[in-house]
């Protein structure tokens, strides 16, 4: 097992080397990557930009009153550069403890299954961080913001591992990408996830975003969608599968993406004692209106948000407009596919005038609600607080 | 013309913001911006100040995640970060970078991050100064086309690691440190 896990690496290595090749005069930009620009290009003015190095961005939450996030509004977190893929010289290998290894060409492995169409949830780890207080190490995502939930194209990750016939024995399967960094030194991105989650029927090789290939900034031209897990188990630009019989071992598995088993004083280091960051817990957020908006006295609004959870279902919305004394459960529309957000709706009629205040907050079935100030963790990862927009009514 | 002018301005004022991306000046500031540089900015600093325990393990992540720098180097980051970007702890007053070399050349060298991959006499992820000068000065290549490949990265003179384009370091400055590496042998 030892001998293929530094093989993996060491393939990953030879491939960031080659895809360095001398840059043109003058570019800031690496052969063999986007530029920032470029992807600026295909997003809306609204995304706000957290960092260049790495890129990442995302929309606040009045910009996401959409049923299905449109691609240009997805949020963008890369740990390295953009990786620019020639599609025609792409091939995705499936290795470790299979049967068979595998290998394909794009088109190959785009025509050896049966397409799936998912609605899906996927948010970084770390959305919502810069709400911990004192503030938690890593990007700085808004209070919302660093998700979406798109339409998905792609192959059933079980469909692609029975092909290859997964071994006794195999427990997870880490995903690799093509994405390089700024020295050859720098480790590759490679997390796994149980051989479970990737045996589930929505657990996807993805080569479609909302009807359209792959946005080169969201995996051209393949990735993995793990919908309603961290962001960061869904590789993009992935060219290896790898069945391992334990949890990959390598810094973005033992280093980052880890929480505290018990809650930790807010300030505390790290304990010994962690678990593997997987799924989101119960969330939402007020899509409309948006903050400081003008509500006119008399004149009934619709309070709209998004409500989702990364395993199970939610149960109901509730909303405040008394900062949290009293609530109301809102309308919340039907469950349209296992990992997609789903939307609720609150009819308000503002009979004073001055600040008003809304306050969503969802429960699970299992009945955990979104507690008003999560649990603080060292790395800042699932922020699930209670989303407050603050209105003013007019005269 | 207005065009030209224009690119002039956004070069002009996009160096400026890459030569304002600094951290409190003391004892390992520049040691630190050059390592963490190399790959984010130093914003992810300024913004979230840790405890010592936590910049530790910080360090070792960032280590793992493929920073080229030695353990002393590590020891000095640490201490730094420790004293200058501290939750628990107000900040000193802003000194003198007292573990930047007297040498007016390693100043260079640091401030253009060419510490980051090469050292004097050993590898680090580039070649050593002494293998540089060893071939180049053997081959007879100029100084004006070593200094192009400063600043414009090549691939393959050394094995499979290439060199990235450092467009940020002035053709002076390239002229100057490649004068510099020629004379180690």
């Amino acid at each position: 097992m030892d001998g293929s896990r530094r093989q993996f690496i060491g393939t990953a290595a030879g491939l960031a080397a080659l895809a360095y090749l001398p840059r043109a005069k003058g570019q800031d930009t690496p052969a063999g990557t986007m530029s920032n620009e470029s992807v600026k290009a295909g997003k809306v003015p609204a995304m706000q930009w957290h960092s260049e190095r790495p890129l990442t961005g995302s929309v606040p939450a009045h910009e996401h009153d959409f049923d299905v996030t449109p691609s240009d509004r997805m949020f963008v977190r890369n740990n390295l550069l953009t990786p620019s893929i020639d599609p025609t010289r792409h091939r995705i290998s499936i290795k470790g403890l299979v049967e068979k290894e595998l290998e394909f060409s794009l088109e190959d492995f785009k025509a050896s299954f049966a397409p799936l169409t998912i609605q899906g949830m996927l948010e970084c780890a770390g959305s919502g961080r810069s709400n911990y207080k004192p503030a938690a190490s890593g990007t700085p995502w808004l209070g919302t913001g660093g998700m979406g939930c798109p339409v998905w194209t792609g192959a059933r990750l079980r469909d692609v591992l029975n092909i290859a016939g997964v071994k006794p024995g195999a427990l997870h399967v880490a995903g690799q990408g093509g994405d390089f960094g700024a020295l050859a030194t720098v480790a590759p991105v490679i997390r796994s996830i149980p051989l479970t989650k990737a045996m589930e029927a929505r657990t996807l090789v993805a080569w479609e975003m909302n009807g359209r290939p792959l946005p080169t900034v969201h995996g051209f031209p393949l990735r993995l969608v793990v919908p309603g897990w961290v962001g960061s188990a869904s590789t993009k630009w992935l060219h290896t599968l790898t069945v391992l019989d334990a949890p990959f071992k390598g810094t973005y598995m033992d280093s980052s993406y880890r929480m505290p088993r018990t809650p930790v004083q807010p300030g505390e280091k790290m304990p010994a004692d962690t678990v593997s960051a997987e799924a989101w817990p119960i969330k939402s957020m007020i899509t409309y209106p948006a903050p400081n908006a003008r509500l006119r006295l008399g004149e009934q609004v619709l309070v709209s948000g998004r409500a989702w959870i990364g395993e199970g279902d939610v149960s109901r919305v509730d909303v405040s407009t008394d900062n949290g004394r009293s609530w109301t459960s809102a309308r919340l529309s039907a469950r349209e596919d296992k990992y997609a957000w789903r939307k609720f709706t609150f009819p308000f009629l503002p009979d004073a005038p001055g600040p008003q205040t809304f306050i969503a907050r969802a429960w699970d079935t299992r009945g955990n609600a979104q507690p008003e100030v999560p649990a603080w963790n060292p790395l800042g990862y699932f922020w699930n607080g209670w989303h407050k927009v603050e209105v003013v009514v007019g005269a | 013309m207005g065009l030209r002018v224009f690119a002039v301005l956004i070069t002009l004022f996009s160096s400026a913001v890459f030569s304002q991306d600094k951290l409190i000046s003391g004892p390992g500031a520049t040691l630190t911006e050059n390592k963490c540089k190399i790959c984010h900015e130093l914003q992810h600093i300024r913004r979230s100040p840790l405890s010592r325990g936590e910049w530790a393990d910080n360090l070792r992540n960032m280590k793992e995640r493929g920073t080229p720098m030695t353990e002393a180097e590590m020891a000095v980051i640490l201490d730094y970060l420790a004293a200058y970007y501290n939750r628990e702890k107000p900040a000193p007053a802003p000194s003198p970078d007292t573990l930047v070399s007297a040498d007016p050349m390693q100043q260079l060298l640091d401030r253009n991050a060419c510490s980051g991959c090469h050292a004097l006499d050993k590898r680090v992820v580039g070649p050593s100064f002494r293998e540089i000068a060893a071939r180049y000065a053997a081959e007879n290549k100029s100084v004006l086309s070593l200094a192009k490949k400063v600043r414009e990265g090549g691939k393959g003179a050394w094995g499979p690691v290439p060199m990235p384009a450092n467009t940020t370091v002035s053709e002076a400055d390239a002229r100057t440190l490649v004068g510099w590496i020629l004379k180690q042998r």
